[in-house]
């Protein structure tokens, strides 16, 4: 069931209509993601991240260029690309297990293999016991485990996480931090994951991309050598922390005062999203 | 501080189960107060015991039984038709915003005429028959049902909808599965309210077109000046009306228990 997690993405340009003029969020981003690469992605706000991910997991559709996972066209959504928002996202009138199996509607598994598949799943993320437990009982962090879980519980050959722990305290986030690597390790899948912390880009991906905004487009690529596990105190992590940083902030600083009157709209584009990317059912 | 501690604790331990009968108790006991010092005539005002011996006889002979089963009945059927169509209707335009572009001006057209302003030409359709009584309470529930159930729709959140996408639900599974979950609450709101709407409509039909029923006897009661037969129907209506009421309370809540846990 589960693909390579080969992405390949192809001069993906992407536009939307701000009062009625077009406003480029993607420039002919080009990316290749390899079969169960850790891969992050981190810039400013309004680059077009977020926008990226979405059109990865088909969630929008409308834009030009190709996404291609595994040789195949992304046209829409699929099981085999699981996505984590920013917020868990879980529905409150159902359980932990409830809401892990809703993401198994659709897969075509018996009763027994769904509920065996839900509950590895929720082992994997750490949180068997809560199972029963409804999403306004778990604090944020146990909230966002049980949303990786649902992301999880198809087996997709790709796992995006849309700046998974940015509402977390940074105890949480750094716990959680590891758990996604292990989980990754674990399952050796393609991961995608989108930040603005360059610490955390730098510490989970085998390759950081650094975006630049306005429009949103591919400004560098840091490859990240250190073997894992990984030490947040290494020293050859935080000299390429740096240099991340300075990719980061020359992207936003290059080109002024253009940059700021860009990623306003962008930002205020970004807050429509949820409208343009679902069809009306 | 001890003070206020003391006076802010004592509002607290008093359950709502001891609140809520505190005002019918005064009302109560002003109304016997009044019928014995006869501040209103008893033909305006008759005492609590009378009213209750009315109840009584009401009860013995078969009247109370008879008409509020009647009345019920109307509503239930009235109620359970016009919530229905209205469910349906409410969800058919909260989904399809097409369909709300068709239908919308003509509902509020419709929505806009007060039930009670249906009765003469709903009684040139169908007579004075059950038919009229049945049509005019699912009108009165069908209006609310309607736009409560549209409202609670849109208002699910469109972060929602997108987990359905991305776990490819149908239409029906988003509908089943997000959606109507989502809405429970505003749903919920427009039942209650188009309950409460049957019962105003049932006892306005009745008043104008009936033999019997809850709202025939209190047309009846006033004519014959048995005041007490009046109010013994009014109780009668309230009481039946509290009670659907705290029934639609108990589903809501089963159907909402994840609050509770």
């Amino acid at each position: 069931m589960a693909g390579q997690g080969h992405l390949q993405i192809d001069s993906v340009s992407k536009a939307f209509r701000v009062n009625g003029a077009p406003l480029n969020v993607l420039d002919s981003v080009d990316l290749s993601v390899a079969p169960g690469e850790f891969l992050t992605i981190v810039g400013a706000s309004g680059c077009g991240k977020s926008t990226l991910l979405r059109l990865i997991a088909g969630l929008d559709t409308e834009f030009a260029g190709n996404v291609v996972l595994d040789g195949k066209r992304v046209i829409e959504p699929s099981l085999d690309r699981g996505l984590v928002f920013q917020e868990p996202r879980l529905f409150p009138w159902l359980t932990v297990a409830q809401n892990v199996a809703l993401g198994l509607l659709n897969a075509g598994l018996s009763k027994a293999q769904k509920s065996r598949s839900v509950a590895e799943h929720i082992a994997l993320v750490g949180l068997t016991g809560f199972q029963d437990a409804y999403p306004h009982l778990l604090s944020g962090g146990m909230a966002q485990r049980a949303a990786i879980a649902r992301g999880l519980v198809n087996r997709p050959g790709v796992l995006l996480l849309d700046e998974p722990f940015g509402s977390l305290d940074a105890l949480t986030r750094a716990r959680l931090q590891d758990e996604l690597q292990r989980i990754w390790a674990a399952e050796g899948i393609t991961m995608l994951l989108v930040t603005h912390d360059v610490e955390e880009a730098v510490y989970l991906g085998d390759r950081v991309v650094v975006m630049a905004p306005g429009p949103g487009r591919i400004a560098a690529t840091f490859d990240v050598p250190q073997p894992r596990p990984r030490d947040r105190a290494n020293p050859a992590l935080a000299r390429l922390q740096d240099r991340v940083m300075a990719a980061l902030v020359s992207t936003t600083s290059e080109q002024s005062p253009a940059p700021h009157a860009a990623s306003r709209p962008a930002l205020a584009a970004r807050a429509f999203l949820p409208e343009q990317g679902f069809r009306p059912i | 501080m001890r003070v206020a501690k003391i006076s802010a604790r004592a509002w607290l331990p008093i359950p709502p189960a001891i609140i809520a009968p505190l005002f019918p108790i005064v009302l109560l006991a002003l109304w016997s107060v009044s019928a014995r010092f006869g501040w209103l005539p008893p033909q305006i005002l008759p005492s609590p015991g009378e009213v209750w011996a009315a109840l009584l006889d009401m009860a013995h002979s078969g009247d109370l039984a008879g008409n509020a089963g009647i009345s019920l009945l109307r509503v239930v059927e009235g109620f359970a038709a016009g919530s229905v169509l209205g469910l349906l209707l409410g969800v058919a335009m909260g989904l399809s915003p097409k369909t709300e572009d068709y239908v919308k001006p003509l509902f509020t057209a419709f929505a806009q005429v007060p039930t009670l302003g249906w009765i003469p030409f709903l009684m040139l359709l169908v007579g004075i028959g059950e038919p009229l009584k049945v049509l005019v309470i699912a009108k009165a529930a069908f209006v609310p049902v309607t736009l409560n159930t549209l409202a609670g729709i849109r208002a699910v959140p469109p972060m929602y909808r997108e987990v359905g996408a991305l776990f490819r639900f149908s239409r029906w599974q988003l509908l089943r599965k997000v959606v109507l979950p989502a809405a429970v609450p505003p749903i919920f709101t427009g039942l209650r309210y188009g309950l409460t709407h049957a019962w105003n409509a049932l006892v306005a039909v009745e008043l104008l077109a009936s033999a019997e029923g809850l709202g025939y006897l209190l047309v009846w009661g006033r004519q014959m000046f048995w005041l007490d037969t009046m109010m013994a129907a009014m109780l009668i209506i309230g009481i039946v009306g509290f009670t659907l009421d705290r029934i639609m309370a108990a589903v809501e809540a089963r159907l909402q228990r994840w609050r509770l846990a």
